[in-house]
């Protein structure tokens, strides 16, 4: 009886890559593909560390990109949303396509497609909802600087966005929940390091210190909750359904809701 | 007078306008200037009725001349005026644009002088934004009743947006609760719109540089319940606008009694509230579902069942077309069955390229299986396997709806009494 193999990646994309990639070519059957940081051994199991190559990722990515372009973005997304899943999910997708062909990728009643599908999903609609919810405040030497915790590492998708809306002007969004930061400049865009001191402030009083803010700042951010509450229709009030498209969750970072 | 005050009381005098829309735009970056359009739209924030905002909707002024029964701004209410000068609203949308509180700007405004004066200066904003401050979000004006050829096409070229507001269902109405409004005033503008759009649209499409006129077309919004116009006649005049005008959206708001006069009704219970839903339920079937005004209601029964959605009123007055076999029916036929939209019609079709659909299957495709069961088979086979008369479907589709109506507002916070 052949063995099942759990596969441990070091969590990175192009870790995750490689050991499906691997898995999908051996012959074994695989029990599980995780990254090693979440797993804990039992004593059935026979584990495979996969070391990370990223030749070897590349060209399965540039295989996933061929199957009609959807594979690589539920790849993306899935590795995106932090599920410990996927992997495994994406394997069975895989071998399932080079069984099938490449319509399997809206076999929505397969559990594995349907799976990644419903995480892409979930990943896709909070990037589009950061896109609104995202506030920038605008510091004293002009940087706007955007604090928010979102619950998949959608701040790739969010600088896409703002790399085009805001492209002449320089920014920061910083996911605060696991302290990354990605600086716009004007022209390019770069990972930065925001220290963890600072971090922690924004992220216990959901607000910076008026000292870093421009003079304007909260002068407009005034106006904006005049605007907030002015625009509400009293007779139509309804905090059950603004709950239901902005839940609380979202809401320490907003200036209209103090 | 404060900007904050104007603000306050100008934003509070837009709020029944209730366009929300910031789709349909994919005017890009310009160099040296700020913002896009998104062809969805995005939402930036929701107020406490659970509106969503995505454009600072403000009017330019509520100092109006005119006096329009169910209008909160009619020249013989006794309200705080305010009016902005173009450069405060431009100032306002660019600083709210660049902390990313607003997809861009919704312009209304009352007729303060002239048809003409109003428009021009609201045009003015606009030329302010696009040619100052190079500005290229989304910008949705309202164009004022009566305004004249020429400024009407500087606002297409300048706004992504345009909207002519209806207000009313028919001129009998409007001629009785609008008299200053006429039937020619509001539809020359929007007609001419619908052509420039059209016009402009083609000549993009067999390759000549034209300007964008308006690229996310036009909308417009009547009232429903201040006048005596059945949903028939509503939905009906929808169809036709968005046929012969080749309008984006209707948009319907249910009549609130803001003023006393003696020409308006006296609502019960608050704004009709459920009829909206309703309209705007057929409302979608229309757009997305392929259905025709006559096919949801009819010269007997013209009004929408407030008690059930309109594709499931449909689907009863049709029985004898279902059971349709979810393995075999058409994409159109599938979007006819209650319970399927347009997101699980589609997957049904991709997935049954690859496999045939089983019943543990169909919740995993999302369709709302509580509301289908009745009117799907799966290869020959029916769904619930019990007998079932057409009685007890048509009651079990009205008790569907049921709770969520009776969903109490209060807080969820633990009651001990």
């Amino acid at each position: 009886m052949p063995t099942q193999i759990t596969y441990l990646h070091d969590g990175s994309f192009e870790g995750m890559l490689t050991a499906v990639a691997i898995a999908v070519k051996s012959n074994n059957e695989v029990e599980g593909i995780y990254p090693s940081q979440h797993y804990a051994s039992s004593l059935f199991t026979d584990v495979h560390n996969v070391q990370t190559d990223q030749s070897q990722a590349m060209r399965f990515f540039k295989y996933l990109q061929s199957l009609k372009g959807i594979a690589a973005s539920l790849a993306i997304d899935g590795f995106l949303s932090e599920n410990d899943e996927m992997a495994t999910h994406l394997y069975c997708m895989v071998r399932e396509s080079l069984q099938y062909g490449e319509s399997v990728l809206y076999w929505h009643t397969h559990d594995s497609v349907n799976f990644l599908h419903k995480l892409s999903r979930k990943v896709r609609r909070e990037a589009h909802r950061f896109n609104g919810l995202v506030r920038f405040r605008i510091l004293e030497d002009g940087l706007q600087y955007a604090p928010f915790e979102p619950d998949y590492n959608v701040i790739g998708y969010c600088a896409q966005h703002f790399r085009k809306r805001l492209a002449n002007y320089s920014w920061v969004l910083h996911d605060v929940r696991r302290n990354q930061a990605l600086y716009w400049d004007g022209s390019s865009c770069q990972s930065i390091y925001i220290d963890e001191g600072f971090s922690s402030q924004v992220r216990t009083s959901g607000e910076l210190p008026q000292k870093h803010l421009c003079q304007s700042e909260i002068h407009y951010q005034r106006l904006w909750n005049y605007f907030h509450e002015a625009i509400a229709i009293k007779e139509r009030r309804n905090p059950l359904l603004q709950r239901q498209y902005m839940p609380s969750r979202y809401w320490k970072y907003l200036p209209e809701i103090s | 007078m404060k900007i904050e005050e104007k603000l306050r009381i100008l934003a509070d005098a837009a709020k029944y306008d209730v366009s929300c829309a910031s789709s349909g735009s994919d005017r890009g970056t310009t160099a040296g200037g700020i913002g896009n359009g998104h062809k969805s739209g995005i939402c930036h924030s929701w107020s406490a009725d659970g509106r969503c905002i995505s454009l600072l909707k403000v009017l330019l002024s509520n100092a109006c001349v005119y006096d329009c029964c169910y209008c909160i701004n009619r020249r013989s209410n006794n309200r705080e005026r305010a009016t902005f000068t173009p450069v405060e609203v431009a100032e306002l949308t660019i600083n709210f644009y660049l902390r990313n509180y607003i997809e861009g700007l919704f312009l209304s405004s009352a007729v303060y002088s002239s048809a003409d004066a109003t428009m021009a200066d609201m045009i003015e904003v606009c030329r302010l934004l696009r040619e100052k401050h190079q500005f290229n979000g989304y910008i949705h004006l309202k164009v004022i009743p009566g305004a004249s050829r020429e400024l009407v096409n500087k606002a297409g070229i300048l706004a992504d947006r345009l909207s002519v507001n209806i207000e009313l269902p028919s001129e009998s109405s409007l001629l009785r609760l609008a008299p200053q409004k006429t039937k020619i005033s509001i539809f020359t503008p929007m007609q001419q719109i619908g052509e420039s759009f059209q016009g402009h649209r083609l000549e993009r499409k067999r390759g000549k540089k034209s300007l964008r006129f308006c690229p996310a077309g036009q909308s417009t919004q009547l009232i429903v319940g201040a006048s005596q116009e059945n949903d028939l006649q509503i939905l009906n005049l929808s169809a036709g606008l968005y046929k012969k005008m080749h309008l984006k959206r209707v948009y319907y708001s249910a009549y609130m009694a803001v003023n006393t006069d003696p020409s308006l009704p006296v609502p019960v219970g608050g704004p009709p509230l459920m009829r909206e839903h309703r309209l705007y339920q057929a409302d979608w079937l229309l757009r997305f579902y392929r259905f025709q005004a006559h096919e949801i209601l009819t010269d007997a029964a013209p009004n929408l069942d407030e008690r059930i959605d309109p594709k499931a009123a449909w689907a009863l007055r049709n029985y004898e077309l279902f059971p349709l076999d979810i393995n075999r029916a058409s994409y159109e036929e599938l979007l006819r069955v209650p319970g399927i939209g347009v997101i699980s019609a589609r997957r049904i079709v991709q997935t049954r390229r690859v496999t045939t659909i089983r019943l543990e299957d169909l919740t995993k495709i999302g369709l709302v299986l509580k509301r289908a069961k009745y009117f799907i088979s799966l290869n020959g086979r029916k769904v619930v396997q019990a007998p079932y008369s057409f009685k007890q479907v048509v009651e079990a589709m009205h008790t569907i709806e049921k709770p969520k109506n009776q969903r109490p507002r209060q807080s969820p916070q633990l009651r001990l009494f």
